[in-house]
């Protein structure tokens, strides 16, 4: 699908859910992936890459969403760069299943987003793959970083 | 030695060409006396220390034009680890030039760490081509080489300033990244 909808890059620092899908990223012959230390400095490598004409996507965790708030902010809310994030929802199984949460990444996820004013949809199976589509579509046509936050293990 | 940080950056605008040219923090308030050109990108207030990360994405995205970066070693400090991913990455492409005057003069001057050796960092990064010049005539010797040579380059320039700072321009972000976008054909 990220092919498809033209990302030629992909900035990822994997979590749980996603290091298959940063596996098949890697393996894939058409999107280059980088692998930043840590999230801001990955977010100003899709700006930068961006300017320059290219694609690109962000893979990361909740809790490096929260690390990167101000490269965030900088680099693509207030440029107006179309970023496309798909964030890892850290905690969000154990609180489904009534365990006792890792930390407390996972309720401030979404509050977190809806106070930067970003778009998010939730991706928590395979029938709402469809969400990265519209979550891409919002950040070009918001001209500003969109979100899908996915409790979910990618399976590519 | 140190080297006063308008004459490095007179030195570097007279044999700049058809470079991107990324600046932050104090190099932001003092290019631009120095230099009026499209391709110029004021990074100030997009990111505390990740100056060169944003360049690292446009050398990757842009490898046929060379990305210059002018960033201080306080916004280093708040970025470090992005010198490893310089090194993984490594365009050939990316210069740059950390302006060292191991303090964070934006906000007054308050120093840090003073045996901060930020050539060994680099290098401990995996960068290959690191180098420290102290020396006007040295750097303005050396300017034609990083400007064509395959790199990355990763240059520490000891400097100080004894001129007086312009204000800070407070520039639309957006309207930045469009002209650049404008100045790359970038449609």
């Amino acid at each position: 699908m990220l092919k498809t909808l033209g990302f030629t890059d992909a900035v990822s620092i994997p979590d749980g859910e996603s290091r298959l899908l940063y596996q098949a990223l890697v393996d894939d012959d058409e999107i280059d992936v980088y692998l930043p230390a840590r999230e801001g400095e990955g977010i100003a490598i899709a700006a930068g890459l961006w300017v320059g004409g290219r694609k690109p996507v962000i893979v990361l965790q909740n809790t490096g969403l929260m690390e990167a708030g101000d490269a965030l902010r900088g680099c693509g809310i207030g440029p107006s760069i179309p970023l496309l994030l798909l964030v890892g929802w850290r905690g969000y199984p154990g609180a489904m299943s009534g365990a006792l949460p890792i930390d407390s990444a996972y309720p401030y996820t979404e509050p977190l987003l809806d106070a930067w004013g970003l778009a998010h949809r939730r991706l928590m199976s395979d029938e709402d793959l469809d969400v990265i589509a519209e979550m891409a579509q919002v950040a070009e046509t918001s001209s500003k970083p969109a979100a899908v936050v996915y409790g979910y293990g990618f399976t590519p | 030695m140190s080297m006063e940080r308008l004459d490095v950056l007179k030195a570097l605008a007279d044999k700049r060409s058809d470079e991107i040219v990324v600046t932050t923090m104090t190099a932001t308030l003092q290019w631009p006396l120095v230099s009026s050109h499209p391709l110029d990108f004021d990074f100030l207030a997009f990111g505390m220390g990740h100056a060169a990360d944003f360049g690292l994405g446009l050398a990757l995205a842009r490898p046929e034009r060379k990305v210059i970066v002018l960033k201080g070693d306080g916004g280093l400090l708040m970025s470090l680890g992005s010198l490893v991913t310089l090194g993984r990455y490594a365009p050939p492409n990316l210069l740059v030039l950390l302006l060292e005057n191991r303090s964070y003069e934006m906000t007054g001057g308050q120093t840090f760490a003073p045996e901060v050796d930020f050539p060994a960092l680099a290098r401990g990064a995996g960068l290959k081509n690191v180098e420290r010049i102290d020396d006007l005539s040295r750097f303005e010797t050396a300017l034609p080489r990083l400007l064509t040579e395959a790199g990355p380059h990763f240059v520490v320039l000891p400097v100080v300033n004894s001129a007086s700072l312009p204000p800070v321009r407070h520039t639309d972000h957006t309207t930045r990244v469009t002209r650049l976008r404008e100045a790359l054909d970038v449609p």
